[in-house]
């Protein structure tokens, strides 16, 4: 990267820096979390649940996978986009990244309020790292939507 | 540097966690002991059926707990296809009561109600996992199933009933069981199904392959 590039990237502001430091945590605790749930889920070993004990009722039911993919997998791989899109706008601060992301967080919220909405009067167990993945769409989902906003306003 | 720092973290985090998860399931292995197999098994289902599921399980596992719930429905459409054997496989290093409750059921079994304190043990372990004295716990259950409580008592404490479970354990270890539950059906140790319907087309499969 030439010094000239550089020169063309707009500085961020401590805020943005903590939003998107922050955001870079949730969206990577949530890959651990939904990561960790796939491979016990390939590797076909039960889960190791000492908070909560409906873990396996939960993991095990017929809402665990959409068509035949885990639930799991799809969670990993929203957050490892999450997390990669993250890094590509620090690298190129491309608005439109930011754009994405302030959409894209939407998805993972209201995936998170359906599976809880799915533990509590569906299924009527609740999964330890489930709820870690509700609290982590939530805070990526606040955390987005706070860093959209300040670029906008910043953007007038 | 900044793209190799994250496919690092995150390549990382996948390849530590497989790991990481292949060593907590070899690490029940290496907890035990090897000693000699057992011989007195208990059976439900059908007698001469030409399929036997053998679970080797652990009463204070919760997943354990959850392939009950399993079991139970594959009893109800499959009783008379299928033959049930539990074994015992008590991890007492993870799990403090696992033992004692393997004691209980073995001394209800004495008086002929094996499966009805597996059932409850089961279905009550949320109460009992947590408690210091278990045994009080267990006498309170065998009273409930009309069990003559100072029988039970001296069968709880008896070497017989230590061995039963202890023997049971050794054939695990030669089948070489290394986490609860595990199962076998007709001697093929099974990779634990992910839900009822995954468990109900295996042993479909079975029983059509052996009819």
């Amino acid at each position: 990267m030439t010094n000239s590039e550089i020169s063309l990237k707009r500085p961020l502001t401590p805020i943005h820096k903590w939003l998107i430091g922050l955001l870079l945590l949730f969206s990577f605790v949530g890959f651990l979390d939904a990561t960790y749930l796939t491979v016990q889920h390939f590797l076909g070993s039960s889960i190791n649940c000492s908070i909560f004990e409906g873990c396996n009722e939960v993991i095990t039911s017929r809402y665990a996978s959409i068509a035949g993919i885990p639930v799991a997998l799809l969670g990993a791989l929203y957050y490892c986009t999450l997390f990669i899109s993250l890094i590509a706008y620090c690298d190129t601060r491309n608005e439109r990244i930011l754009y994405f992301i302030a959409h894209f967080v939407f998805i993972g919220f209201f995936a998170s309020i359906w599976f809880l909405f799915l533990q509590l009067f569906i299924i009527k167990a609740i999964c330890f790292y489930c709820v870690i993945s509700a609290v982590t769409s939530t805070m990526l989902f606040v955390f987005g939507i706070l860093l959209s906003k300040f670029k906008k306003k910043e953007n007038k | 540097m900044l793209w190799l720092s994250a496919s690092l973290l995150l390549g990382g985090v996948v390849f530590g966690l497989i790991k990481f998860s292949n060593n907590e399931s070899n690490q029940t292995a290496l907890l035990i002991n090897t000693i000699s197999s057992s011989d007195s098994d208990w059976v439900k289902g059908a007698k001469d059926a030409q399929v036997v599921l053998v679970e080797y399980s652990d009463f204070q596992c919760p997943a354990c707990a959850f392939y009950f719930s399993l079991l139970k429905q594959l009893d109800q459409e499959f009783s008379n296809k299928i033959q049930f054997i539990y074994r015992h496989f008590p991890l007492k290093q993870i799990h403090v009561n696992a033992e004692s409750a393997a004691w209980a059921a073995e001394a209800a079994g004495r008086q002929g109600k094996f499966w009805e304190m597996h059932d409850m043990i089961f279905e009550n372990q949320a109460t009992w996992s947590s408690q210091k004295n278990t045994e009080d716990i267990f006498l309170s259950y065998a009273q409930s199933l009309g069990l003559n409580s100072n029988q039970f008592k001296i069968d709880f404490d008896s070497n017989e009933v230590k061995e039963k479970v202890t023997n049971d354990y050794a054939g695990g270890i030669e089948s070489e069981v290394n986490a609860t539950p595990t199962f076998f059906l007709n001697g093929q140790k099974i990779k634990n199904p992910s839900n009822y319907d995954e468990f109900r087309n295996i042993i479909k499969e079975a029983i059509d392959s052996n009819s």
